[in-house]
């Protein structure tokens, strides 16, 4: 299949919906197919330029307008967006985020050129306010024109089906994955004394929950062996480095600052709790990133999260400042639980060495992973034998304590999962980009079976957004794409040629 | 096909389903309405009161600037009353407050206004004297309508603001007080503006009562028809406008509010700013 992926957001800007596409592109070029990404040009990076494996990607020379988003005219940049998927015979234009200006105009474009178009929401968004009754409006007017819908998540699925009225059964639901061959736990890098480290990794602006974070790091100023390491920046940062000094916490309250995202992995393995505190999210990668670390995650129970972690590995929370406080005391308390018997059972531990190592963790796996997982479960074994034997017997010795234990204790519940590797193993068989490359490839073959739609059909399906005025901006852009194809006809356009598949084993 | 595990609502567990499945319970969270409150028919005029009384507030300064302009009566005999009103106002409203020092340090400032005011009325009375009075009329209704668009009502949106609503009816009452015959007259005309426009909303906000509009409506009606009959018809399908057709509009397009709310919408959370940062600690 030939794929164009469109969408405002790609490298060098970084965030969830980069890391999607950049990452999804790459398992489809190892598939065997043809993906390039249509971006508009940041600062140096303009022109074509070819990323990892091949990957090539245009950045259009077109203008930011607002938040990274160029100005959404629908008409204006047409012909620079056919003489791209034209050149590059692409047959699918899989659009990302419903704020990408440029992702909407080329899925109208590609649908009207006759394409197959594909639409992924990484977003939540409200019905309250005026700006989100215009906004709900316009993404359901450009997504008459798509073919199906991907969701991160099913909350993600409802809110999508509310507020764009798309069908039910256009729309799949598709997460986010984690490459959890990068994300390693590395348990030599915690603190060796009793020092716990609270890792909090987002941008620090108000719908990261910031506010909540500025009332929970006073809360732990009488518990010396807490520390904090907050990765990231914005808005609100200030307001953290005051709560800091006014708390007299500046010892313990680490800020890093804004970092790329592979150094993520170097501030995450340093902690034994990662706390998020998001006041809505769509998927949440970086709690993700953070369980497949090995890190206990406290989280806020809002919008997708409670569907992207099983309970052992994540505690739930109410978005308020005493329900937080109370999941990371829990979390502490297992932590300490966790530590006090890997300490009493080392003579158990070095006695049981010679255990077979895990394989049971990978039996999890769906069905439908491919060699890649394969792959990468070598790779883990290799790089975890040692560490997850001895976990595993740590395991064993924690059921062992339990069953000694009351079965209605909840401190150190049987259920939570501590052991950082793990963890990681638990996080790499519930996720990978394989798996959902594949998933996404079913929804790319089925649409290409579907018959294509004239351009009545086209024009019809606008209606039913109840916006009648949009019909002339529609036919605008058929005629334009027709007066383009009489003064340059396709077949007389020079195709791109495509790279020899060389893909690094 | 064999029984599969039921469908759960996480991202991990459902390979055995279609991606594009949906599952009975989609949805479910869903609710509609939860904040909206229906509002009965009496309530809303009881609230629209105050929205006439700026437009009767805005109606009796004007009726003010027609005797002041057409001579009728006297700038003393306005400037008198207004005073006995302004003080008996000023001591219903800060009884329960009242001490000496109070009222020296509010009577300096009184007087600061006053002796400024009239030092200056010369300078504001011929301001706008170049300007054509059809030119002035039109200024000050246009204005006046800003000022009760802006004015406070007792409503936190974002529209409403203290400092345009009062400033454009200052402007308006300097654009009017160049049509008057002396500065003693314009003088008088300002004095009346920070009456009307500065005092009396601070008062009504506080002891606001929705039968207070009946004696302000008559008092009006009743200096209008002295004034002109025209004026009074405009004045009272206006007022009448507002009171009783517009919350019949209101009450009835209330079944139209529909508000979803569910599990994708931003938890609240109350900021941290300067003022409330020393609670947290």
């Amino acid at each position: 299949m030939r794929i164009c992926m469109a969408s405002d957001f790609f490298y060098p800007s970084i965030g969830g919906v980069e890391e999607h596409i950049f990452n999804l592109s790459q398992i489809l070029l190892k598939r065997g197919h043809k993906v390039i990404i249509l971006t508009h040009c940041y600062g140096e990076s303009k022109g074509i330029r070819y990323l990892t494996n091949g990957l090539k990607v245009y950045y259009l020379p077109i203008k930011v307008f607002y938040a990274q988003s160029i100005l959404p005219t629908m008409i204006c940049n047409a012909p620079l967006i056919r003489a791209v998927l034209i050149r590059e015979q692409i047959e699918i234009v899989h659009g990302h985020s419903a704020f990408s200006a440029l992702g909407h105009e080329a899925m109208i474009v590609g649908s009207l050129l006759g394409l197959k178009t594909v639409f992924t929401d990484h977003s939540l968004f409200g019905f309250a306010d005026l700006s989100a009754v215009f906004t709900n409006k316009m993404l359901e007017i450009d997504l008459t024109c798509v073919d199906h819908c991907i969701c991160v998540s099913h909350i993600g699925k409802e809110n999508t089906v509310l507020r764009a009225r798309v069908p039910k059964e256009r729309v799949s639901v598709i997460p986010n994955a984690v490459d959890t061959a990068l994300f390693t736990p590395d348990p030599s890098r915690r603190p060796q004394d009793d020092t716990i480290n609270i890792v909090v990794a987002s941008r620090l602006v108000y719908r990261k929950g910031i506010d909540l974070l500025s009332g929970i790091i006073p809360r732990f100023k009488s518990m010396p062996n807490i520390k904090f390491i907050i990765v990231g920046d914005g808005l609100k940062r200030e307001l953290l480095e005051e709560i800091r000094e006014k708390a007299n916490m500046q010892d313990r309250v680490q800020m890093i600052g804004a970092v790329e995202h592979v150094e993520v992995r170097e501030y995450l393995v340093q902690g034994h709790i990662f706390l998020n505190t998001s006041l809505t999210e769509a998927y949440c990668m970086a709690i993700v990133e953070a369980a497949s670390c090995g890190l206990q995650v406290v989280s806020t129970n809002v919008g997708g999260i409670p569907e992207v972690l099983p309970d052992n590995l994540i505690i739930l929370t109410k978005p308020e400042v005493d329900s937080i406080y109370e999941g990371i005391m829990k979390a502490i308390k297992r932590l300490q639980g966790y530590n006090k018997q890997s300490t009493t059972h080392r003579n158990l531990n070095t006695s049981n060495e010679t255990k077979t190592p895990h394989a049971s963790a990978h039996d999890h796996h769906p069905a439908k992973n491919g060699k890649l997982s394969r792959k990468l479960k070598k790779r883990h074994t290799k790089n975890s034998m040692q560490n997850s034997s001895s976990c595993q017997t740590k395991a064993i010795a924690n059921n062992i304590v339990n069953d000694n234990l009351d079965a209605g204790d909840d401190v150190i519940s049987s259920e939570a999962i501590l052991c950082p590797h793990k963890c990681n193993e638990i996080v790499a068989s519930l996720y990978n980009w394989n798996n959902v490359t594949q998933r996404t490839e079913k929804v790319y073959e089925s649409i290409l079976k579907e018959p294509s739609r004239s351009l009545g059909e086209i024009l019809h399906s606008y209606l039913r957004a109840d916006v009648w005025s949009i019909l002339l901006p529609i036919s605008m852009l058929h005629l334009i794409l027709r007066f383009l194809e009489f003064i340059r006809p396709s077949r007389y356009m020079e195709k791109a040629r495509d790279l020899p598949y060389s893909f690094k084993e | 096909m064999t029984t599969r595990k039921p469908w759960r609502k996480n991202l991990y567990e459902n390979y055995e389903y279609e991606d594009n499945y949906t599952d009975p319970t989609f949805l479910k969270d869903l609710r509609t309405n939860l904040n909206v409150r229906f509002y009965t028919l009496g309530e809303v005029i009881r609230g629209v009161t105050v929205l006439t009384n700026q437009i009767s507030c805005i109606t009796g300064f004007l009726i003010i600037f027609y005797v002041l302009y057409s001579e009728k009566v006297s700038p003393t005999a306005i400037l008198g009353p207004s005073f006995v009103l302004t003080v008996a106002g000023y001591v219903c409203f800060r009884w329960r407050i009242l001490t000496l020092s109070m009222v020296l340090e509010d009577s300096k400032t009184l007087m600061t206004v006053l002796l400024f005011g009239f030092l200056l009325a010369p300078v504001l009375h011929t301001l706008t004297d170049a300007v054509s009075t059809d030119t002035i009329f039109s200024m000050t209704f246009i204005v006046f309508l800003f000022n009760v668009l802006f004015c406070d009502y007792g409503l936190s949106v974002a529209m409403v603001s203290k400092a345009i609503s009062v400033n454009a009816a200052i402007f308006g009452s300097i654009c009017l007080a160049s049509r008057l015959s002396t500065s003693y007259h314009a003088f008088v005309l300002l004095v009346e503006a920070a009456i009307f426009f500065v005092l009396y909303p601070i008062v009504t906000r506080e002891y606001w009562r929705c039968y207070f509009l009946l004696p302000i409506f008559v008092a009006c009606c009743y200096c209008l028809w002295t004034i002109s009959i025209n004026v009074l018809w405009i004045y009272v399908s206006v007022t009448g406008f507002v009171n009783l057709v517009c919350p019949c509009i209101f009450v009835i397009q209330q079944r139209h509010k529909h508000n979803i709310h569910g599990p994708w919408d931003e938890a609240i959370v109350e900021e941290t700013t300067d003022d409330n940062i020393d609670i947290k600690l």
